[in-house]
């Protein structure tokens, strides 16, 4: 049987087979559906089960970070249920500190390193703490490893390799605000040789002694790093003119003893030896830092210079403006100042100066409690001595009268420091010059040298010629430090990391990290 | 006498203009292109996401996508509904539903993707309802291969049409016939029937190969008949001739039965894990709307 495969319905044409009138739906793919719908049961059933009697993991976005790992599946403890995760819950353990700020807030982050409140203010737009810190996103993935999109919703810089503006020591050409007299160079090859080191950067690290977590450096200290050759013995103040009614001048040590001021306890320890007298004249010899007997002099002229003062700045070693980072010290200093004085008084028996005593202590440890507070407001002037105030029954004869005292007092100190206003101007000895960000030398050192990149100072240069450099190159109003292009060199995309917490912490504030009392009811 | 009006059905038309693959591989470049608008429109806000904002299944733009991506989810189930109740004609004709059904589904993976920014979710139930995606698109797109494809393999290698449902009293037909023939044969043929041709017209087969293309010819079967006829007399080679065609009738049933089978069998594994995405769908909704 031959036939047109192409022009027939083939082998079967022949069969008259019943046509239905309309679609017919094919019933065994009712079989599928009956077959995913028991599978859906069974998933479903998986997945409730799981939600409800044990601990929901089938059902979590993904493993907690090791930071919540502890909740295991407990959902509630961020969880409530149809709502957001609110900041209020993330509180309960991380905001118990109870201060009116709060160190995980917003507030707290516009107070970054500063004390000015008129920062704050209220933005509705404020994302809830897990707007930032992504959960669920495994147990290697730190919740405090921030996306770069959450700080560009405020923060319009992108890319750190294109839009971060420069470092603000570098744009505006500011000042090292050491306030001291330091050429580098000179000190570099000076403890080069004389300790006899090789490499440059041992030198360096001579004196910038890193804190233990590589973040910062330890306050330099004259102790440490400078009375190897500084005020040695043979240093000693010039003859001074004791005061009299001939004239302004200095008080002696016997005069100061008989006086039985707060704070004159040094006098019945020092060596009456270090003073030689010649007619009405006095000289000590050695000075010592911090040397007490120039200091409360110093102390007794401002005094009589400015004597409407509230007597706050008399409480300090040092005056002159402070970054507002440094405020805090100021009261610790001046805190430390009147326990000294406190400790004095103990021995005395009279009644009426225990009870004041008593009073005393009792205020110190008001104050002691509130700069615990990181946002207690604080007020660097009042620590400060103002020309304002100077006694105008004085004339200009007898303000240089009393300024070459001060010269006289301070001559060996000012080889090093700056004095105005008959005050020793305070050293800015932390070395901190971030203000809004970290910088963690450990890591970097390994791959770089310290000079190269605090390359503003030729300390190379002098270094391979053993001459200092010029002061004009090499003081220390000179900020030593990089441009943001000498970063950029290796953190760019596809090389080290540039994302904005590399360098900046949305919390700053570190040192409330350690304080317990926020972690307590 | 009357001539027949010849109905055209809509999946059927082919727009003179068009390529010969464009015309197999596009039923409606009318939909072919609001699909392909809808992608460009998908990438470039989803490019404008990461320039502008935050690539997250919670941000706003990612809700944005897995909300868009449900709805197309659910929508595209319709489909199903639709081929249950062809009756009712107000539901608009089914190729509509089966365009949609097609491509919103694949836009719905591309929105799936879009809101996990293409990354792998780290949940087990995102993990499960992602997976699952990926399979449901897959294995649809995987049957529009097959549906373009062997329709086409069937038309032009089998001189045979059948109805997949009937095969089996089809195969019970010829093995009837079969038989019928053999039984008035000489023992020669009886013999040959009973050893070579008996089992295969015994029940349909499933012969892979048929995928690889449909052989012209009975191959070594043929050379079987051809040496046997030489021997027989003029009344058994009719008989064999008959053999023959019944051999070769079966093996395009089988044909039919093995690519056919297929083309109703990928809807295994497409439809029952489309109502599990759909379910795990709608719990990872509550989920969401829970916590």
């Amino acid at each position: 049987m031959q036939f047109d495969r192409f022009r027939t319905k083939g082998f079967f044409s022949w069969l008259k087979l019943p046509v239905a009138k309309e679609y017919i739906y094919p019933t065994s793919r009712n079989m599928m559906f009956f077959v995913g719908g028991i599978g859906a049961l069974l998933v479903l059933g998986l997945f409730a089960f799981n939600a409800t009697v044990q601990q929901g993991q089938l059902v979590s976005n993904g493993p907690l970070s090791s930071n919540h790992a502890a909740f295991g599946g407990d959902c509630s403890t961020c969880h409530t249920p149809f709502q957001d995760v609110t900041s209020e819950k993330c509180s309960t353990c991380h905001e118990k500190f109870g201060d009116e700020v709060g160190v995980h807030t917003f507030a707290s982050h516009y107070l970054y390193r500063s004390d000015d409140f008129t920062r704050v203010v209220a933005d509705p737009n404020e994302p809830a703490c897990f707007g930032c810190h992504t959960e669920h996103v495994g147990r290697d993935n730190p919740i405090t490893a921030v996306a770069d999109d959450n700080c560009l919703q405020c923060h319009a810089f992108d890319s750190f390799n294109t839009e971060h503006p420069e470092f603000d020591f570098a744009a505006d050409s500011l000042l090292d605000d050491g306030n001291l007299k330091f050429p580098h160079t000179l000190h570099v090859n000076q403890v080069r040789d004389r300790e006899n080191l090789g490499d440059l950067e041992q030198t360096c690290l001579y004196c910038h002694n890193a804190t233990p977590d590589g973040t910062g450096f330890q306050p330099i200290s004259f102790e440490d790093h400078c009375d190897t050759c500084h005020l040695t013995t043979s240093d000693a103040t010039p003859w001074i003119a004791t005061a009299s009614a001939e004239g302004p001048g200095v008080l002696t040590l016997e005069t100061l003893r008989a006086q039985q001021r707060p704070g004159s306890l040094w006098t019945y320890y020092t060596n009456p030896n270090e003073f030689q007298s010649r007619g009405a004249t006095v000289r000590k010899t050695p000075v010592y830092h911090r040397d007490p007997w120039v200091l409360e002099n110093l102390r007794r002229v401002r005094q009589i210079i400015y004597p409407s003062r509230n007597g706050l700045a008399d409480l300090l070693r040092a005056s002159g403006d402070v970054d507002p980072r440094e405020v805090r010290t100021l009261y610790e200093e001046a805190i430390a100042t009147l326990d000294t004085y406190a400790d004095e008084l103990r021995a005395s028996p009279e009644r009426e100066v225990q009870q004041e005593l008593a009073e005393i202590e009792g205020l110190l440890k008001v104050v002691r409690r509130r700069l615990r507070d990181p946002y207690a407001p604080l007020d660097e002037t009042k620590f400060l001595v103002s020309p304002a105030e100077r006694d105008t029954s004085l004339t200009d004869a007898d303000i240089r009268a009393y300024q070459r005292v001060v010269d006289q007092l301070t001559q060996a100190c000012q080889k090093c420091h700056y004095v105005e206003d008959a005050t020793i101007v305070r050293v800015q000895a932390d070395q901190g010059n971030l203000i809004r960000a970290e910088f963690d030398h450990g890591a970097h050192i390994i791959h770089t040298r310290c000079l190269d990149c605090h390359t503003a100072i030729p300390i190379r240069e002098s270094a391979a010629t053993n001459t200092p450099a010029e002061w004009a190159e090499d003081n220390a109003g000179i900020q030593n430090l990089p441009s943001i292009a000498k970063c950029q060199t290796c953190h760019d995309d596809g090389k080290a990391s540039n994302t904005c917490v590399t360098c900046h912490d949305f919390h700053p504030d570190k040192s409330q990290h350690s304080n317990l009392l926020q972690y307590l009811e | 006498m009357k001539t027949a009006v010849q109905k055209t059905a809509i999946y059927q038309k082919k727009r003179p203009g068009a390529s010969r693959w464009a015309n197999k591989w596009i039923q409606s470049p009318q939909w072919f292109l609001g699909f392909g608008i809808a992608v460009a429109v998908c990438l470039v806000v989803f490019v404008l996401n990461v320039v502008f904002g935050r690539v997250h299944p919670g941000s706003t733009w990612g809700l944005g996508y897995g909300i868009a991506a449900a709805v197309l989810f659910v929508g595209v189930f319709f489909y199903g509904v639709k081929r249950r109740t062809m009756k009712v004609r107000a539901l608009g004709r089914a190729w509509y539903y089966l365009q949609f059904h097609v491509y919103g589904g694949t836009l719905f993976l591309l929105l799936m993707l879009m809101h996990v920014g293409f990354q792998v979710p780290h949940g087990v139930l995102t993990w499960w309802l992602w997976a699952l995606s990926l399979w449901v698109v897959g294995s649809g797109l995987f049957g529009i291969v097959l549906q373009k494809w062997i329709p086409t393999l069937l038309a032009g290698g089998v001189r045979t049409e059948v109805n997949y449902d009937r095969i089996p009293e089809l195969v019970a037909d010829l093995q009837k016939r079969g038989d019928a023939v053999a039984e008035s044969a000489d023992f020669a043929v009886q013999d040959f029937y009973r050893k070579q041709i008996a089992p295969a017209l015994a029940a349909p087969q499933f012969r892979p190969i048929y995928f690889l293309g449909i052989p012209s010819g009975m191959g070594g079967k043929a050379k079987l008949f051809a040496s046997l006829r030489e021997m027989q007399p003029a009344e058994e080679r009719i008989k064999l001739d008959e053999l023959e065609e019944l051999y070769a009738a079966k093996m395009d049933i089988d044909a039919h039965f093995t690519l056919q089978r297929a083309l109703r069998g990928w809807l295994y594994l497409h439809v029952p894990v489309s109502v599990i995405a759909l379910a795990l769908l709608g719990f990872h909704i509550f989920a969401v709307l829970y916590y």
